[in-house]
């Protein structure tokens, strides 16, 4: 692969570019993540516990919401082979199993020199309802070798 | 402010490293963890700091934070001729 090509194929991202998928967090999902976490507070697990602390039902792991951005990241972009180097991330509404979701997400910067790039992403329910929002750093194409 | 006073506490968040100093010979092997990430979130974080865009090829070049410096000041002379 010479450098010109890797180049080409690297192109693609910039400013104003926009990616979003739907997904809907299944209660196997829930338990698979209990297992690989580790994390098995009730609240993501026991309605009554999680209506005892004034929420609607099982709330849905934050990690969770992370592995979407973690697909965003590895599978929805236009450049193959991207690497996220950050993310930062704001829970702000809970989420529940089996909730309609959309994440999208918009590259709001990017570093040619380094093939890194910055998106803003939110994760709201279809009803409009913000659940998270952050940002991701990546690199693509490899990033930069030196 | 000179652009080494500015530079230091962007090499020191992204080398995790308070006590690290600069100088114009440093260069990638004196720094511990200056490994490609690493080079990616400096540029990334300079680009950010200074307002600045650089090329592939500018950065390809540098061998030693002085160049960089160059490279910043020249960027920052451009930008501030009408």
């Amino acid at each position: 692969v010479t450098a010109a090509t890797t180049e080409a194929a690297a192109a693609p991202l910039a400013p104003g570019q926009t990616a979003s998928f739907g997904f809907i967090i299944s209660a196997d999902e829930m338990a698979a993540f209990a297992t690989l976490s580790g994390d098995r507070n009730p609240l993501h697990s026991d309605s009554d516990v999680a209506r005892a602390r004034g929420f609607a039902g099982p709330v849905v792991y934050g990690g969770l919401l992370a592995a979407k951005v973690s697909r965003l990241v590895g599978m929805e972009l236009p450049t193959p082979d991207c690497v996220w180097t950050h993310l930062d991330i704001d829970f702000r509404d809970p989420l529940y199993v089996g909730e309609p979701t959309t994440l999208a997400a918009e590259i709001v910067e990017v570093s040619q020199a380094v093939r890194a790039a910055r998106l803003r992403f939110r994760i709201c329910t279809v009803d409009g309802r913000l659940v998270a929002r952050g940002t991701v750093e990546l690199v693509y194409g490899g990033g930069t070798a030196r | 402010m000179d652009l080494y006073a500015r530079l230091a506490p962007i090499f020191r968040n992204v080398f995790d490293d308070d006590h690290l100093e600069i100088g114009p010979s440093t260069t990638a092997a004196d720094v511990e963890g200056w490994d490609s990430f690493a080079h990616i979130r400096l540029v990334v974080a300079v680009e950010k700091a200074f307002g600045v865009k650089f090329t592939t090829s500018e950065i390809a070049a540098l061998n030693n934070v002085g160049e960089f410096v160059d490279l910043i000041a020249a960027k920052l002379q451009a930008a501030s001729v009408p």
